[in-house]
């Protein structure tokens, strides 16, 4: 035994003596987690959270959230003698006078955009794969949650260096509190004390940043990961992978070594960021003054949806009664998120209310195999990307040199005519991509061998398929496979239920309009035109020998 | 199910690999084992791949026999819950079964190929502690201050490009390890089911009723309702605490005024007053009131502007103009940004956040964009020394809309 | 054995990222790089020697659309008046002669020395007069109120042509341009007269001090190299957005597709 193994041993000894944690310990080292790329998408985030709180706390030792007014003495000349509030001050501080401060500074706000762009990826690949079904619908409520609390974050982050930007920014958000009926002045009021600017916006967001806020995501990322850890982690169909299994690498050695692994990869690449890429240069943009503003202000990347939004709105406001009603401020910048949350949050449950499936899924589908779900994403998405698209439409018409007022009519109507569109064409293509599997399934793989046949005819060989490669589309171990439809396997791993099979069986039955919408939702190509084309329902052993992969 | 074996055979006949890997050697395992082909689920692929009966495992890996046995036995980590604690987790999850699945890597069964993996994990470690070298170098001793001397702009780059090394080579190093070194085993758990067993559910469910039951809080409505009371209302007492976030004024009023009034000189930021001589045509001026902390009120900013007094088409009201000299609140209606871009030649002002776009010659009408008023103008006049003044505060307020912002007021201007 | 349209497919992501990666470079090597600016070095000769010669490049290059006598024509404005500063910013940043119609005069590569400017400029001064230029060597400015300009800067030019002189959109298709390749004398004379749709500073709101201290300001921060790295164009947050997903989140995807292939 060398000494390594020695002291491994005498740890579990140790540790046991103590604690009496062997048997938990043993068998979280040997839990197993599947290998997928995409699972590895969420462990972005997770990583980009850990880098934001050892960044942030770094900066936190030298930045002081105060909007008392002084006067510059740091080593960044242009500014030398100029007014400003500490916040400000110790900014650029960090900036020029601490070493290394700039890389944290940079680090920490490239690490803050990449943690918001791994929760949209990693939303995206939970959502087009399904794994937000039973039993997962809370962790996709609490991931929901995360995003939301996670644009909080950013935003109040982006807004205590107390630049030039940034103040552009909390007056937009004050002004967008005031526009609420009935209670807007009220609130607004509450948070900056008083009229804009007052004097207390900065150190109040400074408490929601670095305490309440990351306290809140914190803990829901515990809960995150508790739940992924005890209901295990989903997987896709493949050969021995059923509902009641996880195949993968276990956690000690291997999966520990991956994941670790790719903690410092992401590290490494928001370094290569903080110190290659300048992002948000402070010194440039200048103290905030409530009159100055600079050409193409723009929130950073996940508030630009709502930037964009309110950039498409039309100018609709409400004048009477004594009151004012900012239309043109609401329903771009309250309304429109709080719609799009909601049905985000809601939607395991919609899905599962008008698909009527209620079954436990510990197999993921693949997009393609749920066209109508894939579609809605994409066009989720799409609608998403234009108005991202637009909260930059100042830029793309500056850079592109096109008129930004044609950009804005273009992007207006894009809002209303790109969605659909993209719904259309992916669920035409998901039902495309099913019609390739079905043929690789039943009729194999084109070997380009060409062979005339007695009467003339010429026909092309195929191959079987390889096994795995079958049951990875098929989602069955069967030999005579259809193809799985959204999976709507129950609890014994057997395909049952609607869905599973022939949809439009399941419409056509005339069971009325819940039916109808159950047929809708679980929609996929008939199987019935290839079915009389099967081979042989037993493929021969040596040929199976051979496609094994 | 699995039966207790020798741990250490169990490692080496069903999990080639690790066996390979506890030795310390990387000793070829060229001889596929049985059950290297397999799946774990007592499922139709297995069954399917056995079918053409017991092979000699000699070269080809597929299609081999299935051992059941050296299948159990292959994670001995795994089999001691046999003997575990918690006999309940136990009856939940079974024990994770190794097997291997895949053609046996090339540093499986090639010495050299791994050693050559084991050099290149070796030399992405290495790249990490130059990097660190490079780094901690760099941050005491490289010159840091931007502006001072030429080069020390790279001062952040540097740190950056050591800081990838040194996180980038073990990031890295690691992944390579445990692809090419680490087992390449395909581990097999079964999933707990979720719900307990009925038996266990209604026991829960009975003790919750009892529990309920020995408070007595079905049979005390009085007690029931005061419950209610007291801790019910317990959820309003942090409420008064946030008025302490915000002062109670009269908004109205706050959001009304500005801090013009009838004879305030138009200042610039600086503090110098504007002359009706300063200015050309298509020139413009951020001017603030010459108050105390003018120039730092938000709500006060105006952009005064001269153009051609004939191309001036119209304004707010008769008479609050000079002579082609016309000032407006620089306040955007839609969301309060200033809005300072000044098109000369067509008198067009363009609010920078979300382009409303503004008439400058037409009482500020809005022509474009979210905004839905025109910002409001400031009635100006010219005082005995040829100085701009205000005539009074706005007739309305100014910046975005809110609740209490009553259209139909005249809002009388403070004269 | 794998098919061969099994492996196309896992390299997919790959390519797309590539392309993606690809696309954006090249994106941002024709918008974002800064352009390399022409340098100058100005000397004018005797007065009348200049003029003279300034008026047969006029009578060469010009007077087809400006007329014989500076009166004007189809083609473009009358030049009585406008004064030596706006042959400088018209001509020194290539914008004159005027390639194509549009909503505004594009920045072109210069046709004009710096001393053919000059004797332009002085020719159009002699026959009608305007604002001159104060003495202004574009390798003179090498120093000035770093704060006073920038101060001045984020009050009168911020909002049009962004917070580091990058430029933006005005409406309708015209635009504030980017001031990196812009001279000093042409900064000090867009200041002076307003060309097109900006608006004019004259002496009595910014001083010569205050317009040179502004010109430097924007020099220097158009030139400084900048302590953070690549300033990848200098267009604040949204630029920064793109990095993030095809730089980052596209080199982390690589990394997961990586890690996830099996061997």
């Amino acid at each position: 035994m060398s000494l390594l193994e020695k002291s491994a041993d005498s740890t579990a000894t140790w540790v046991d003596d103590r604690l009496g944690s062997s048997n938990f310990v043993r068998r979280s080292l040997n839990k197993v987690f599947p290998d997928h790329w995409s699972f590895m998408l969420g462990e972005i985030a997770l990583y980009s959270f850990i880098i934001l709180l050892l960044s942030g706390t770094y900066l936190a030792f030298f930045y002081d959230p105060s909007m008392r007014e002084v006067i510059y003495n740091g080593s960044y000349i242009p500014l030398k003698g100029v007014a400003m509030s500490q916040a400000y001050a110790t900014t650029l501080e960090i900036s020029f006078d601490v070493r290394g401060g700039l890389i944290m500074r940079q680090i920490h706000h490239w690490a803050a955009l990449l943690f918001m762009a791994s929760i949209v990826v990693h939303l995206a690949r939970v959502f087009f794969t399904g794994a937000f079904r039973k039993p997962r619908e809370l962790n996709w409520v609490i991931g929901s949650l995360l995003l939301i609390l996670g644009i909080a974050e950013g935003f109040a982050g982006y807004s205590l260096p107390d630049d030039l930007l940034s103040g552009t920014g909390a007056r937009i958000a004050y002004s967008i509190a005031m526009s609420v009926p009935v209670v807007g002045t009220w609130s607004a009021f509450l948070l900056f004390g008083g009229e804009y600017p007052g004097t207390t916006i900065i150190p109040r967001l400074y408490a929601l940043h670095i305490f309440v806020v990351p306290l809140a995501i914190l803990g829901l990322i515990t809960f995150h990961m508790m739940m992924i850890w005890y209901q295990k982690h989903t997987q896709f169909a493949g050969p021995g992978r059923t509902e009641n299994n996880v195949i993968g690498s276990r956690l000690y050695p291997v999966y520990a070594a991956k994941a670790g692994g790719f903690f410092f990869l992401v590290f490494a690449v928001t370094a290569a960021l903080g110190g290659l890429a300048q992002i948000n240069p402070i010194w440039l943009y200048g103290p905030y003054d409530p009159s100055q503003v600079s050409a193409g202000s723009q929130p950073d990347w996940y508030v630009g949806f709502l930037d964009g939004s309110t950039r498409l709105m039309p100018n609709w406001e409400f004048r009477g009664l004594g009151h004012t009603v900012a239309f043109n401020v609401i329903v771009p910048t309250v309304v429109l998120p709080g719609i799009l949350f909601t049905l985000l949050i809601a939607y395991p449950w919609l899905e599962a209310r008008f698909s009527g499936d209620h079954a436990y899924h510990n197999l993921l589908d693949r997009p393609r195999n749920h066209p109508v779900r894939t579609a809605i994403g994409t066009m989720s998405l799409s609608f998403y990307v234009v108005l991202m698209i637009a909260g930059g439409n100042d830029i793309i018409a500056h850079v592109f040199k096109v008129s930004v007022n044609q950009t804005t009519y273009v992007l207006r109507a894009a809002c209303f005519i790109v969605p659909p569109l993209v719904y259309v064409i992916t669920k035409r293509w998901c039902l495309g991509l099913q019609r390739a599997d079905e043929e690789l399934v039943h009729h194999g793989i084109e070997s380009g061998t060409i062979r005339r046949l007695p009467s003339g005819e010429f026909i092309e060989e195929t191959v079987p398929l390889a096994v795995p490669h079958r049951i990875m589309l098929t989602g069955v171990e069967s030999d005579a496979p259809a193809l799985a439809g959204p999976t709507a396997h129950g609890a014994e791993g057997q395909p049952k239920g609607p869905g599973y099979g022939d949809a439009h069986e399941v419409g056509a039955g005339g069971g009325g309009k819940r039916e109808r919408v159950r047929g809708f939702f679980m929609e996929k190509r008939s199987d019935s035109t290839t079915a009389a084309a099967r081979p042989e329902a037993t493929l021969p052993e040596r040929e199976l020998e051979k496609t094994v992969d | 199910m699995s039966t207790p074996m020798d741990p250490q055979g169990g490692r080496t006949g069903g999990a080639p690999t690790p066996g390979a890997q506890s030795t310390g050697g990387q000793t070829p395992t060229n001889e596929p084992i049985g059950g290297q082909s397999s799946f774990d689920a007592a499922g139709s692929v297995r069954d399917r791949l056995r079918s053409p009966g017991p092979q000699s495992s000699g070269g080809d890996t597929r299609g081999s026999a299935i051992n059941e046995g050296d299948f159990e036995q292959s994670d001995s980590r795994a089999d001691l819950h046999e003997g575990g604690r918690d006999e309940r987790q136990l009856s939940a999850s079974r024990t994770p079964e190794a097997a291997e699945i895949q053609e046996p890597r090339t540093e499986d069964i090639d010495p050299a190929a791994a050693k050559a993996a084991e050099r290149l994990v070796s030399a992405l470690f290495v790249m990490s502690f130059l990097g660190v070298v490079g780094f901690i170098v760099t941050y005491i001793f490289a010159p840091f201050q931007y502006g001072v001397e030429d080069g020390n702009q790279a001062y952040t780059p540097l740190l950056g490009i050591f800081m990838m090394m040194a996180l980038g080579g073990v990031g890295a190093g690691a992944v390579v390890w445990a692809k090419r070194l680490m087992p390449d085993e395909e581990a097999v758990q079964e999933r707990h089911p979720f719900g307990s067993d009925p038996d266990e559910r209604s026991a829960t469910g009975q003790a919750l009723k009892e529990g309920l039951g020995q408070t007595q809080l079905p049979r005390r409505s009085l007690l029931r309702n005061t419950v209610l009371l007291g801790a019910g209302s317990l959820a309003l007492l942090p409420v008064p605490l946030l008025f302490s976030f915000g002062p109670f004024q009269h908004k109205e009023r706050v959001l009304r005024e500005t801090s013009w009034r009838q004879g305030v000189r138009l200042i610039r930021q600086n503090g110098t007053p504007v002359n009706r001589d300063d200015m050309q045509l298509g020139g413009i001026e951020s001017v603030f009131p010459d108050v105390p902390r003018g120039t730092k009120a938000a709500d006060s900013a105006v952009l005064l502007i001269r153009m051609r007094p004939e191309e001036l088409r119209s304004e707010q009201a008769e008479g609050w103009s000079v002579d082609g000299y016309i000032a407006y609140s620089a306040i955007c209606t839609h969301l309060g940004c200033p809005v300072k871009l000044y098109e000369q030649q067509t008198h067009h002002l363009l609010c920078p956040c979300h382009q409303s776009t503004f008439a400058a010659d037409r009482g500020c009408e809005v022509l474009f964009g979210p905004a839905a008023r025109p910002l409001p103008q400031l009635a100006i006049s010219v005082d005995d020394e040829g100085y701009f003044v205000a005539q009074g505060d706005f007739d309305q307020p100014v910046g975005p809309s809110y609740w209490e912002r009553n259209p139909t007021s005249s809002y009388g201007r403070d004269v | 054995m794998r098919t061969s349209s099994g492996r196309l497919s896992r390299l997919i992501p790959y390519v797309v990222v590539l392309l993606g990666l690809t696309l954006v470079g090249g994106l941002y090597t024709a918008f974002l790089a800064p352009q390399s600016s022409a340098t100058e070095a100005p000397d004018a000769g005797a007065q009348s020697m200049a003029v003279k010669a300034g008026r047969d490049l006029y009578l060469q290059g010009c007077s087809t659309c400006h007329g014989l006598n500076l009166e004007g024509g189809a083609g473009g404005p009358a030049l009585q008046g406008v004064g030596a500063s706006a042959v400088v910013f018209q001509v020194e940043s290539g914008r004159m002669p005027l390639a194509n119609a549009g909503p505004q005069a594009d920045r072109k590569k210069p046709q004009y020395s710096v001393a053919e400017v000059d004797q332009l400029a002085a020719y159009i001064q002699a026959n009608g007069g305007g604002p001159q230029l104060p003495s202004l060597d574009n390798a003179e400015l090498t120093d000035g109120d770093l704060q006073e300009g920038g101060e001045l800067f984020r009050t009168n030019c911020s909002s049009c042509h962004n917070f580091a002189g990058a430029g933006g959109a005005l409406t309708y298709g015209k635009y504030a341009p980017r001031l990196e390749p812009a001279s000093a004398r042409v900064i000090y004379s867009a200041m002076q007269h307003g060309p097109e749709q900006m608006p004019r500073f004259s002496d009595g709101q910014l001083s010569e001090e205050e317009k040179k201290a502004v010109t430097y300001y924007v020099r220097y921060i158009t030139r400084a190299a900048q302590p953070g790295g690549s300033d990848l164009g200098k267009f604040g947050p949204v630029p920064e957005g793109l990095v993030i997903w095809l730089v980052g989140i596209g080199a982390l995807v690589i990394a997961t597709l990586w890690i996830g292939n099996r061997a």
